[in-house]
């Protein structure tokens, strides 16, 4: 075989500083991830929430101005509560904290989906193929190495959280026509960015520690669907026998929620719905001779006497005889669990996940 | 100079890998040489910063291997020992992935990736995923993986460990071709005495963590004043013989005669023997001590 053929050339061109050794990695990462179609469907599939969101977004923007447009449609808005169609911007921060929610509900299957697409390679190949002695005898730091690989989940994650996030944000403000919107709403962007942001986090660290635990991916990606569904599973049986409060902590995604719905502060915004929901019920009734307060009046109460006290609605058992609604009863309330303790659980998950890393990704020093 | 080291100690546990190691190194080929566990490596991984020692220092290219340690792995290349390769990549990628890892923009890392794949003669191979590559073809990609950057320096680690006879010629071509030719500095560590003669004009032995021998190789292999090579027209067995008679030593070497002589005696006994005899001398050189023999009287003396 020729060798020598083109002779060597000596090269003199920049070096980047240290700062962003790590964006190689996240980089080359990212590029290997998009070959894989299964990443690119899943990719695809996420799509599909924020879209609408999106259009959720601009049609309260349209509505919210009134807007000629959406007169064909108004049929969708007959069953709003009164206050909210006399002046729907008193609620756009409710509404947009609901929609928000919602969102991130549906769509945190799609972050786990890809972690577990993305993630099983990244450093069990490396393990496998001995490539940490090419890393760590080039001018990158292990933090630097887990940083870069921690960089791939991340960008999968933003792709599919905070980018449509931020895109839902942008054009529901666009489409507002308000400059308040901004102000109303910047807690609601606030929220889900960190919450995007914890997610990526929690998940990437979970992830990659899982990812160095075995030189087969395949046991790796088994090892993140058993623990995303067992501890679901797990956690609502626990919740369905004992019933304690503690049980959705054994839910990864249990405690992902909580933290979101504390970022959102979606327990106020849904209690300030339900109230209006309520209110609305009770006009309704009222207006129908349904009420409780509305006296039999002519020969029906000759006949029939005065009018008996309903039986209290199922609705009235579950709010309790002061009114007070108890928060774990609805699937869209939050649970009656401090966020505290889902951030502890996280934390010390993320702490046991660097744990892992720095005992199983050893730094030359110790290597062969 | 290339690589200077003052008092370099580095224990593992009850192991002590360097013991007060101290040396001075200058431009050029350096053998790295040792039995197992005499601290190549430890010396190796120090001078990358990989580790970090308990008492000494010293510097490489100039800078500090203490306080400057990851510009020392920018500007040095390192080849290791190791099977290894970044997985599910082609020989291209892998090779500009390398240079991104140091710092250089994706475009220059490409086209330059390009350049040390044709250098190492890889270039037909470049869009082969690497895990289909040879052992000595992995080991040229590791070689163009350590070039791209152009280092001022390049270490290589046991490179023709494992490789056949062809791949190991090949890579030590490479080697003396770029310490020769393109004016690159190698530590080359190996087991291999003869790989080490082909490429290194400098040479130093460690062994138990210090430094047993240091220096050119040329002057350590030196001329024996009572040994020689000698080639003669006639038959050597006979020459031999008449040698032994008069009590000088003589034992069949190549395609001539190794012989002793006795102390007190010169080369002349040998001029008068073959004339004696009617034998032509052809050739007549005092025998060097070849790098083995500094090898292993360093060993030696150590014990």
């Amino acid at each position: 075989m020729p060798i020598f053929d083109q002779g060597y050339q000596h090269w003199d061109g920049p070096l980047s500083s240290q700062r962003f050794r790590w964006l190689p990695i996240t980089r080359h990462g990212v590029v290997v991830g998009l070959r894989n179609r299964w990443i690119r469907w899943g990719m695809l599939g996420a799509a599909g929430p924020p879209l609408l969101l999106v259009i959720f977004l601009i049609v309260w923007g349209l509505f919210e101005q009134k807007s000629s447009f959406l007169t064909p449609f108004l049929m969708f808005f007959r069953d709003l509560p009164e206050e909210v169609k006399a002046g729907p911007k008193g609620y756009r921060t409710t509404i947009w904290t609901l929609a928000f929610r919602q969102f991130f509900d549906i769509q945190l299957f799609f972050p786990m989906l890809l972690v577990l697409l993305v993630g099983p390679d990244l450093i069990s190949q490396d393990l496998r193929f001995n490539a940490m002695p090419l890393y760590l005898s080039r001018p990158v730091r292990r933090f630097e190495y887990f940083l870069g690989k921690l960089g791939v989940i991340g960008t999968y994650l933003a792709a599919v959280t905070a980018l449509p996030v931020v895109v839902a944000f942008a054009l529901g403000i666009a489409f507002s026509l308000d400059p308040a919107v901004f102000r109303d709403t910047a807690r609601v962007l606030l929220g889900s960015l960190t919450y995007s942001a914890i997610v990526m986090v929690s998940a990437g660290l979970l992830m990659l520690a899982f990812s160095s635990l075995s030189k087969n991916s395949r046991y790796v990606g088994a090892l993140w669907l058993g623990f995303w569904s067992i501890s679901s599973v797990s956690s609502a049986v626990l919740q369905n026998t004992v019933g304690a409060d503690w049980c959705p902590l054994v839910s990864y995604t249990a405690n992902l929620n909580r933290m979101r719905d504390a970022l959102l502060d979606a327990g106020t915004a849904w209690d300030r719905m339900a109230s209006l929901g309520e209110a609305g019920r009770r006009e309704v009734t009222s207006r129908m001779g349904l009420g409780p307060h509305r006296p039999r009046r002519g020969p029906l109460r000759r006949i029939f006497g005065p009018r008996p006290e309903r039986p209290p609605s199922p609705v009235d058992d579950i709010n309790g005889p002061s009114g007070e609604r108890p928060r774990n009863r609805s699937p869209w309330t939050p649970p009656d669990f401090p966020w505290q303790w889902s951030a502890g659980v996280l934390a010390g998950l993320a702490v046991f996940s660097v744990l892992i890393l720095t005992t199983r990704v050893r730094g030359l020093d110790r290597l062969r | 100079m290339l690589i200077e080291l003052e008092n370099v100690s580095k224990t593992y546990g009850k192991v002590q890998a360097l013991r007060g190691l101290s040396v001075a190194l200058p431009q050029g080929a350096i053998g790295l040489l040792g039995p197992n566990g005499a601290g190549k490596t430890t010396m190796i991984r120090t001078l990358l910063g990989l580790i970090v020692v308990d008492s000494g220092g010293g510097s490489i290219l100039g800078m500090d291997i203490r306080s400057r340690r990851l510009a020392i792995r920018q500007a040095v290349g390192f080849v290791p020992e190791d099977e290894c390769l970044f997985p599910g990549m082609n020989g291209i990628a892998s090779a500009a992935y390398a240079g991104e890892l140091v710092g250089m923009g994706p475009r220059d890392a490409l086209r330059r990736a390009h350049e040390v794949l044709d250098y190492v003669g890889l270039g037909e191979a470049r869009y082969r995923r690497t895990d289909s590559y040879s052992t000595g073809m992995k080991q040229r990609l590791k070689i163009a993986s350590a070039l791209v950057h152009d280092p001022k320096l390049l270490i290589l680690d046991e490179p023709t460990n494992g490789m056949d006879p062809a791949g190991r010629d090949d890579v030590l071509r490479l080697a003396v071709d770029l310490a020769r030719n393109k004016g690159m500095s190698l530590l080359f560590s190996s087991h291999l005495l003869p790989d080490v003669e082909a490429v290194c004009e400098h040479v130093m032995v460690l062994g138990r963590g210090r430094l047993l021998v240091q220096g050119r190789i040329a002057e350590l292999e030196r001329p024996h004043q009572d040994e020689f090579e000698v080639r003669i027209k006639g038959d050597p067995v006979v020459f031999a013989a008449r040698l032994e008679a008069i009590g000088v030593t003589a034992r069949p070497a190549d395609d001539g005669l190794l012989v002793t002589i006795p102390p007190g005696r010169s080369n002349r006994l040998l001029w008068e023997t073959a004339r004696n005899t009617g034998e032509q001398i052809r050739a007549l050189r005092p025998r060097r001590s070849t790098l083995e023999e500094v090898f292993l009287s360093a060993l030696e003396e150590d014990r």
